[in-house]
């Protein structure tokens, strides 16, 4: 990586932020101690364990709240992997200054979460850092759950010929924060920050489960790219399928964003043998979190391999590439 | 009804008979026409070519390193998103806000005016950048700010004009351009007659167009009209939002608050009368005049080769520097930073050696 | 070089805002460069500015386009 320092780029997901963890893996990598890079890893026993750090702003937003948000990232980062929202050790670093309270009532929102999915605190710590030390509070968690699939998921069981599935309209997370960053007032917009392991369940023992991302920062499209990377694969899609709402389109319109790279955080990219993506999505919509679930596109063999292309609402086609950078509004 | 925008596909690759290349001279365009697959659907016959309608793209080095000096300055620096990430020698809006300098995002050009009033004890500056259609909007901050007394605020004007860049682009027979798709927002503040020297004076077709692929493939099939039957006209798809005089408002204001003068384009050069800049009266919200400013231009990085990309000489393809050392992650130069620049279009939408 | 949006107006603010809304988004916009803006209108939004009032439709200028370009395809008149 050439250039220094960190910029908030750097952490926006999309290939900055691919190239930077790159980056400050190296030390482990070459020591071949370096993780999965999945949502949430494979530990022996049978279990998944992922770690995750949560600096939004503002930290109450339509949908949710920063407490809300913890565990939810982390639970579906397990979900996702087929692991059961278990156990989380939540880690609180605050700047002196900051309402008790407040921290408090971020406490109340992730316990009332962890409550309704069954999961539990196990494990916490909590740091003050004088001012300047953080921007208010960070909270950061780490989950560990039993894995409940027959087999372990993961992209390298993706195969041509697999249906690619999203079980939610894209991008509701990013734009409600969007809109509050940039002042914007949009009838019904909210965070989709739910967890997804009551919706996912039932889908666990398909056969043909190839494998789930959480589609977070950089949106669904950083993680079909990531997943046509890896793979090696080309992956298609077509625009009129994805399911989007007029809140996040009327959004993306005025600031100029592209709705594929909004982060989400209620929303699984899934990937399916052949013939069992019909009844994935039955069975997803029987969810309230996944009644736009939808088929959006197709594994394909040859040109352009290892990249994302899209058939657009007139016929034609392009390319979906990794977004880079943060996503900022334009006026050209 | 005029057709879908697949029918207008359709027909226009049954009309186009003999080859022709089309400049569209907008980012906006060229954004619009990778994002929505047109590229894919367009006959052999026809070739595109993008033009400088980045407003980001052809802003000069020396023009950003004025900016950065002026945070350097403890100014707070306002402008929109499209040009944080634009390098320079020195860095970006980006990289200096990184730094911990005072580089702000504006989605608006009123909320500079707002930073102002906020922060009555810092200087702060707008960064005017962006052609005929963004111009009016600096126009009308500039004019409030001196009706209400703002002393804090001033503008650094950066902005350009069209006409005269599509003018140089028209006259070199080199680029072998057959006609021209124009810029649908400019058009609406300028209206037809700036561009009818396309037709007039060069024998060229000249359609306006808007952004949505119906109107673009609309906006095509019109020039290939034109280019079949031999009969160069200035003509417009869009009327349904520009009228043949323009915004005569906007234009009222643009003469109220900037005059005209020569601007260096990057990677272009010096175009004779092509920038704007505060006018006298004007001249205390004058960022330039207000903090001894002189802008000189910048020297492109080596092989850099943006100006032939933006005045439709090479593809990027055609860049040695293209996706090797120049990539969004590290950008050489700007056609490939900015989102609507040819080569971040490029890189981003498409794959293949064909332009 | 000019991302502009279609606002419809909700309501005036005063000679030189108004509240308009774009799909779901709603928002304050400056109409120093428009005349006489009114509850209803249709506007194109750039850069927080309403740049011109859309008119209601130019079908009609379009489809006389559409009628030559057609026939220059070859296409049958009769629909």
């Amino acid at each position: 990586m050439t250039d220094n320092p960190v910029t908030l780029g750097h952490g926006s997901g999309g290939r900055q932020s691919a190239d930077f963890v790159s980056f400050l893996l190296e030390s482990f990598r070459k020591r071949g101690i370096g993780p999965e890079m999945e949502d949430a890893a494979v530990i022996p026993g049978g279990y998944a364990i992922t770690v995750d750090g949560f600096t939004v702003s503002p930290r109450k937003f339509p949908g949710g709240d920063i407490g809300h948000l913890c565990v939810c990232g982390c639970a579906n980062d397990l979900a996702v992997r087929g692991a059961s929202p278990d156990f989380l050790g939540i880690s609180l670093v605050i700047e002196e200054g900051f309402p008790a309270d407040e921290a408090a009532g971020y406490m109340e929102s992730a316990a009332k979460t962890c409550g309704e999915i069954g999961m539990s605190l196990a494990a916490g710590d909590t740091k003050v850092v004088p001012v300047g030390g953080v921007e208010g509070l960070i909270m950061t968690g780490c989950a560990v759950g039993r894995i409940q699939t027959p087999s372990i998921l993961s992209s390298s069981n993706i195969r041509e010929g697999d249906s690619i599935i999203v079980t939610t309209s894209i991008g509701r997370h990013g734009a409600a924060i969007a809109a509050s960053r940039f002042n914007l007032s949009v009838d019904g917009l909210e965070s989709d920050c739910a967890p997804l392991w009551p919706a996912l369940q039932p889908i666990l023992g398909e056969k043909g489960l190839r494998c789930m991302r959480d589609c977070t920062r950089g949106g669904l499209g950083t993680v079909l790219c990531e997943w046509a990377e890896a793979s090696g694969l080309h992956i298609s899609l077509e625009e009129d399928a994805i399911p989007l709402n007029l809140q996040v389109k009327s959004l993306c319109d005025v600031l100029g964003f592209d709705p594929l790279y909004m982060a989400c955080e209620g929303c699984a990219a899934i990937a399916v043998a052949p013939g069992c993506a019909e009844d994935a999505v039955r069975q997803l919509r029987q969810s309230p979190l996944c009644t736009e679930a939808a088929v959006i596109g197709r594994v394909l063999a040859g040109e352009p391999s290892g990249m994302v292309s899209l058939r657009t609402s007139i016929g034609g086609e392009r390319l979906v590439d990794m977004p880079f950078g943060e996503l900022l509004p334009r006026i050209c | 009804m005029p057709g879908s925008a697949r029918e207008t596909a359709a027909l226009l690759r049954r009309i186009s008979r003999t080859p022709l290349s089309v400049m569209e001279v907008c980012g906006t365009h060229t954004v619009s026409i990778f994002r929505s697959g047109i590229r894919s659907l367009l006959p052999p016959t026809i070739r595109l070519v993008s033009g400088p309608g980045c407003p980001v793209c052809v802003t000069d080095q020396g023009e950003i390193d004025a900016a950065i000096s002026l945070l350097e300055k403890g100014a707070v620096v306002v402008s929109y998103g499209d040009m944080f990430r634009v390098p320079c020698g020195r860095g970006s809006l980006s990289s200096k806000r990184a730094e911990g300098y005072d580089s702000r995002i504006a989605s608006g050009a009123m909320d500079a005016l707002a930073v102002a009033l906020e922060n009555p004890e810092r200087e702060v500056v707008f960064l005017g950048v962006g052609f005929e259609t963004t111009a009016p909007a600096t126009a009308v901050l500039v004019e409030e700010a001196a009706r209400r007394n703002v002393c804090n605020l001033s503008v650094l004007s950066f902005h350009k004009m069209t006409p005269p860049a599509v003018r140089i682009l028209a006259q070199d027979p080199g680029l072998g351009l057959g006609g021209f798709l124009l810029p649908g927002h400019v058009s609406v503040i300028l209206g037809h007659e700036p561009f009818a020297f396309l037709p007039g004076q060069f024998g060229l077709p000249a359609v306006i167009a808007g952004f949505e692929p119906d109107q673009i493939l609309l906006g095509l099939a019109e020039i290939v009209r034109q280019h079949e039957s031999g009969i160069p006209a200035l003509s417009s798809v869009y009327g349904r939002a520009v009228r043949p005089e323009g915004n005569l408002k906007a234009k009222a204001a643009l003469e109220r608050v900037f005059e005209v003068r020569d601007a260096s384009w990057r990677g272009i050069g010096v175009i004779p009368a092509s920038g704007l800049t505060l006018g006298k009266k004007y001249r205390a919200f004058d960022a330039e005049a207000r903090f001894g400013i002189t802008l000189s231009p910048g020297v492109p990085p080596p092989g850099c080769r943006c100006g032939e990309i933006l005045t439709g000489r090479i593809t990027p393809p055609e860049c040695p520097l293209f996706r090797t050392k120049c990539t969004p992650a590290s950008p050489v130069g700007p056609c490939m930073v900015s989102s609507e620049g040819t080569c971040g279009a490029y890189f981003r939408f498409f794959k293949g050696d064909q332009s | 070089m000019c991302l502009a949006i279609p606002h419809t107006i909700d309501e005036i603010l005063d000679e030189n805002r108004a509240l308009a809304v774009a799909g779901a988004v709603r928002t304050e916009i400056r109409t120093d460069l428009i005349d006489a803006p009114e509850p209803g209108d249709t506007v194109l939004v750039h850069a927080g500015f309403a740049i011109e009032k859309l008119s209601l439709s130019d079908a009609e200028e379009l489809l006389g386009l559409w009628d030559e370009l057609r026939s220059l395809a070859g296409d049958d008149h009769a629909g």
